[in-house]
Parts: structure tokens; C-alpha cells; sequence
């Protein structure tokens, strides 16, 4: 109960984190927020519930009014703004990166980094591209369209995650709780 | 009183204690060891966090890993390290936090709090953020947590490392005044020569257990021979 | 923490957080049903008096924080200028404007523990099935309390990385932040239970 809650709460808190780090630039760099890969490690390590939860904590606390996406952004107006839907998706890409590690259980690097493939690309973007349709008035073909170049960036991130992730399990193997 | 009978565990492979026993009831005890010897493990498993692989361990006939309610008056610990025990974003909070989980209700809680801040001088921490703190500082917002729920027991660990001489010579005077039982580890000899007994941990077994004066003169010409040596390169298990 | 909530103290801070969520829930509602561009100029006229109405440093602070949709609105520009379906453009920026400004003056006109206590209501049907509040108080606490220390963490390590190294540090760092945040949650789950755990013993008397 305990170690659930925590690694909840830590995880929503890394997420957080990894937006506010100064400067901080992924491969090529290429300015991305390294937010999603954070959302991918909280599938991957903590698994489907608690990943999802972690990612709906985090949510939370934006809408609260806390400025924990990266650039410092926050409060309702997210929530109303173009990308709406890469925020709302992310306890639902959480969620099916985590299922994935847990049912599947080959070589962990490939396996997160395709679970976090599926779940944080897949799924994230079919939230991300509904929600831009809305707010932009675009057909759904047309929003696909508008967030295609941001596709090869997240591509990065899921391998990284793949790495990451069996990084973990080789340094505290008790660690990636999808597996334990 | 505290009773460990024949206490080993095993921790990822290593063995941590071995075959610990011993009755405690001192005002004052202090437990040295080098690094690695158990004794952090030794404290966890004297709070109920750790529960031993064999043998038992009790307070007043109680096991505190199992009897968590009991424990909560029973023992209170302070982690070596502040960072591991502060769990709320302000001071208030996380003194507030113990006395909540006692059955306190908020504005009660919130009442102690007030006073045990007022009573170290520091009313003015009352909202003052957890992180934005020094160690010297958060070793004391811990202090303060544990001391507001009163346990009969407290265990120390480590208290004054990383701590500047002023801010150790204040912690210290901060722990002899308290009222409770107080078990403290420490690699400082120093800090435990006025207690009653000493308990020296050595690659989790106990090696020696008597008052300060015959033990740790014995505990710090072996640190100085040891210190002559190099055995950092040794990995344990 | 810092929140969003505006230094500037305006009337709208003194009305309940839960008026201003149900009345910002309709308004957007509202905003996304009308599609006649000068309805739309019209409301986000209203928006702008609403947001004046606090004054012009808070009003600043407002406009400011809706720099994230100049790209979105190059986009819509080009994208209608090339289509030729300039009301249709002129209605999504205009809606784009209103429902974000809306949305940010609700967040910038309420404290963080109003937000807090409104959440809380709506959560409390909730309790019924087996939702503990006790449990979300205290992820919400940690979460805050590890934030800026992960921050702080992940600092040091791209620091730490540039001492020893000509490149910048990238995701290099994200492991060993992971592998801390880890490490963190371990301690602070053990110090949960020193005090207690979650669902603390029962105390009667
Ligand atoms: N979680 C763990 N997993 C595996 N081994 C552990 C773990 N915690 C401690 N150990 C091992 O158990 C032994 C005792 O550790 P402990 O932390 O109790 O020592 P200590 O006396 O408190 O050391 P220090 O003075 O450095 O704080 C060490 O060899 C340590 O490596
Ligand atoms: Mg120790």
C-alpha cells in the first residue's frame, strides 16, 4: 500500500521534474519535452494501474494550478488549448505501455520500448489528434496531418525508454514493478 | 524495555545481523559500527520496518512489526538521512502528519505543532517549504516530527552527519534534553561518551556491549588500526 | 510550490472557486456551440473586459500566458489563407482565444487550496467506492514535496554530467533521475510506515 502510493506520487513528481530541468534537450538537440518520456518510464517500470495513476496524479495537479509542464505551464487554460489531448491521453498511454511489459514478457529493452511505441505514440496520439480536431476545427485526417513531424521525436523517446527501462532492472531489478 | 533475541537478516543476499541479542532499558545508548556493519538495519528492525529472518523483536513484550499501533507510541526514528523521512511540502505539515496518524484531529495537531516549533524557537518555520531547508535544518524538522509523538523510545540514526560543528553542538543539547529512552548510532565516538551503555555492531554481529569508558577506548584504537589499513576495495557477501 | 494563482489581487478572487469552475465549464461549452465569427468576436470581447477588469498588470500577466498558441494560430492563418475559408479560421482563433483566456483567468483568480477544497467535494461521492481520500491527500502532498527536489536532482546530474564531459547531457540523465525517484519512493514508503502507513491504526481514547 504504502510502496504503491509512493511510487505514484514520486513518479507524477518525475514527470513533473523532467519538464523543469533547465535546459534540457533530448537527441539532436531538439528541444522536446522530456515529459513523455516520462510517461513512457511510468508504464514501463510501475506498470498499467499504477503508471496510469501516476500520469492521472499528475494531471491533477495541473489543473489544480500548479506549473508543471515543461515551459512552466499549467492551470485550466491546458486544458483548453490545441494540445489538450496529448495531456488528457497520458494515464491512458501510461496505462497500455504498462499492460504491454506486463503480459509480454521477452527481452525487456525491446519490449518497453515497443510497449512504450504502441502505448505512448499509438494511443497518446489518437487522443492528441482528437482533441486538436476540436479545438482547431479540423477533420481528423487533417489534424493526423498537422502532428506527423513531431512522430519521428517520439520514436526516439520510446527506444529510449526501452533503454531506460532495462537500465533499471539491471541496476535495482526489484525496481520495475511491471515485472515483479 | 527492548529484547532482541537471536535476531539475523538477510538483506539482498548479504547477511546485515547475525545472531543479535540483547535486553536495553538505559535512558541512554549508543550503538557504534563501521559502515556497512547493520546498524541502520539494527534501528529498522528495533522500529518494526524490518522484519527479522529469525529470531524476535520486542518492546514491552510487543512486536513492533506486527503491532503497529503500539509501535507509533512505543518507538519513534529518525532516518540517517532527512531526505528519506520528510514527506510534506511544508514544516507544519510534516510535524502535523505523526500526531494526525495518533487519532489527533487536525486543529489538536496543529495546536502541538505549534508548540513543540515554539518550544526549539523556530515558530516562525511553521510554513516555511521542506526542500528549501539545509540538512542541519531538516535533521531538525525531523527531530521535531519524532519528538511530537512522543514514543518512549527514540531511535537515532546517524543524527549529526554532515552537520557543521555549531549546528551538531545545538542538535546535541536538543537530544539530551529530551525526556524519552534514546538509542543513537554513530561513527563519532564523541556523542556517546556521557551515555550509559555503548553497543559496538561489527559485520552484523555485536562485538562488544558495556559502559562508554571500558568500550570505547577498545572501538577507537581498532578504528585507528583499521584506518592504517586499505579495505575499502573489500565488497561484503 | 509556486502556483498560478496571480499576485494581483482582483474581485474575481474573492468569488467561490466553485461558481468560477461551473461557470468556466458552461462558458466553454458555450464557446465551442457558436460558430458565427462575430458571436465569437463578440464573447471574446466580453473575455477581454473580464480579464481588463483586473487591472492592466494582471491583464499583462493574462496575455502572456497565451503566447503557447501563436504557433497554432500561424497555422490556422496559412492553412485558411491557402484554403480560402477565412470565417471558418477567423471563428477557431477567435474560440481559440476566448476558451483559453477564460480558462486562465479562473486559474490565475483562485488559490491553490480553493482549487484544492473544490476538487475534494467533487471527489467525495467517490468515497462510496473505495476511493480514499486520505490516500490522494498524501500522493498530492508527496508529489509536491519531490517535485522541485527531482528538479533539483536533475540539475545537479546534467551538472555533474557537463563536469566531465564537452556534450550536453540529454537523456543520459533520465535513468539515473528515474533510478532516484525510485530510490525515494522506497525511503518515503518505509517512512510512512514509521508513522503509521496509510491507513493509520485506529486510536480510540
Ligand atoms: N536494501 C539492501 N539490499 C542489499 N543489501 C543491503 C541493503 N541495505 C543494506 N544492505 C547491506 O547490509 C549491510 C548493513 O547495512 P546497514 O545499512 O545496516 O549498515 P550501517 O552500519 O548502517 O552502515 P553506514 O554506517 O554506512 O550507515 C551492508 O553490507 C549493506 O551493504
Ligand atoms: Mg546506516
Amino acid at each position: 500500500m504504502e510502496r504503491n502510493l509512493t511510487h505514484i506520487a514520486l513518479f507524477a513528481a518525475l514527470i513533473a521534474g523532467l519538464g523543469l530541468i533547465p535546459k534540457f534537450t533530448l537527441a539532436f538537440g531538439v528541444p522536446i519535452t522530456a515529459q513523455t518520456l516520462g510517461v513512457m518510464l511510468a508504464g514501463t517500470v510501475l506498470g498499467a494501474k499504477r503508471g496510469a495513476l501516476a500520469c492521472l496524479l499528475f494531471i491533477a495537479l495541473v489543473a489544480l494550478g500548479l506549473p508543471l509542464l515543461a515551459g512552466g505551464r499549467g492551470g485550466l487554460g491546458v486544458f483548453a488549448s490545441p494540445t489538450v489531448g496529448f495531456l488528457v491521453g497520458w494515464p491512458f498511454a501510461a496505462f497500455v505501455t504498462g499492460l504491454i511489459v506486463e503480459r509480454w514478457r521477452g527481452n525487456l529493452a525491446l519490449v518497453s520500448a515497443i510497449a512504450s511505441g504502441v502505448g505512448g505514440i499509438l494511443v497518446l496520439y489518437v487522443f492528441g489528434v482528437l482533441g486538436m480536431s476540436v479545438t482547431l476545427g479540423k477533420t481528423l485526417p487533417e489534424a493526423a496531418l498537422l502532428v506527423t513531424a513531431f512522430i519521428p521525436g517520439d520514436v526516439i523517446k520510446a527506444v529510449l525508454a526501452g533503454l531506460i527501462t532495462s537500465a533499471l532492472a539491471r541496476s535495482r531489478p526489484a525496481s520495475v514493478l511491471s515485472r515483479g | 524495555m527492548l529484547q532482541l533475541r537471536n535476531v539475523s537478516v538477510k538483506l539482498g543476499g548479504v547477511e546485515a545481523l547475525r545472531q543479535i541479542s540483547l535486553n536495553a532499558g538505559e535512558r541512554r545508548i549508543g550503538i557504534v559500527g563501521r559502515n556497512g556493519s547493520g546498524k541502520t538495519t539494527l534501528a529498522r528492525v528495533i522500529a518494526g520496518l524490518q522484519v527479522p529472518d529469525a529470531g524476535s523483536a520486542e518492546i514491552d513484550g510487543r512486536d513492533m512489526a506486527r503491532d503497529r499501533k503500539a509501535a507509533l507510541r512505543s518507538v519513534g526514528i529518525l532516518f540517517q538521512n532527512p531526505d528519506h523521512q520528510i514527506i510534506f511540502p511544508t514544516v507544519e505539515e510534516e510535524i502535523a502528519f505523526g500526531l494526525i496518524q495518533l487519532g489527533r484531529s487536525r486543529a489538536e495537531a496543529a495546536r502541538e505543532v505549534q508548540t513543540i516549533l515554539a518550544h526549539f524557537g523556530k515558530s516562525h518555520w511553521a510554513s516555511a517549504p521542506t526542500h528549501g531547508l539545509s540538512q542541519g535544518q531538516k535533521q531538525l524538522v525531523c527531530l521535531m516530527a519524532v519528538l511530537a509523538m512522543r514514543p518512549a523510545l527514540i531511535v537515532l540514526d546517524e543524527p549529526y552527519s554532515g552537520l557543521d560543528i555549531p549546528t551538531r553542538m545545538q542538535l546535541m543539547r536538543y537530544v539530551d534534553e529530551v525526556e524519552a529512552r534514546i538509542l543513537h548510532i554513530t561513527h563519532d565516538p564523541e556523542s556517546v561518551r556521557h551515555y550509559d551503555r555503548v553497543i559496538w555492531i561489527d559485520e552484523g554481529r555485536l562485538r562488544a556491549d558495556g559502559t562508554p569508558s571500558e568500550l570505547l577506548p577498545q572501538f577507537e584504537a581498532q578504528m585507528r588500526l583499521w584506518g592504517g589499513r586499505d579495505d575499502l576495495s573489500d565488497l561484503a557477501g | 510550490m509556486i502556483s498560478l494563482t496571480s499576485p494581483v489581487e482582483t474581485w474575481a478572487h474573492r468569488v467561490p472557486a466553485g461558481v468560477k469552475l461551473a461557470a468556466l465549464s458552461l462558458a466553454t461549452v458555450g464557446l465551442f456551440a457558436l460558430q458565427d465569427p462575430w458571436h465569437l468576436a463578440i464573447a471574446l470581447a466580453a473575455v477581454v473586459a473580464l480579464v481588463l477588469s483586473g487591472g492592466l498588470a494582471f491583464a499583462a500577466e493574462a496575455a502572456r500566458s497565451l503566447r503557447i498558441l501563436l504557433p497554432f494560430l500561424g497555422l490556422i492563418a496559412v492553412w485558411h489563407l491557402v484554403t480560402g475559408q477565412l470565417a471558418e479560421g477567423l471563428a477557431v482563433a477567435l474560440r481559440l482565444l476566448a476558451a483559453l483566456s477564460l480558462a486562465n483567468f479562473v486559474t490565475m483568480t483562485t488559490r491553490l487550496t480553493d482549487m484544492v477544497a473544490v476538487a475534494a467535494w467533487l471527489l467525495a461521492p467517490f468515497r462510496r467506492f473505495g476511493l480514499s481520500t486520505r490516500a490522494l491527500e498524501l500522493s498530492v502532498a508527496l508529489a509536491v514535496r519531490f517535485t522541485p527536489s527531482i528538479a533539483r536532482k536533475g540539475g545537479l546530474l546534467t551538472e555533474a554530467w557537463r563536469a566531465r564531459s564537452a556534450r550536453r547531457a540529454g537523456w543520459q540523465v533520465v535513468m539515473p533521475l528515474a533510478a532516484l525517484a525510485i530510490d525515494d519512493a522506497e525511503h518515503v514508503a518505509e517512512a510512512l510506515r514509521a508513522r503509521g502507513g496509510v491507513e493509520p491504526p485506529e486510536f480510540t481514547g
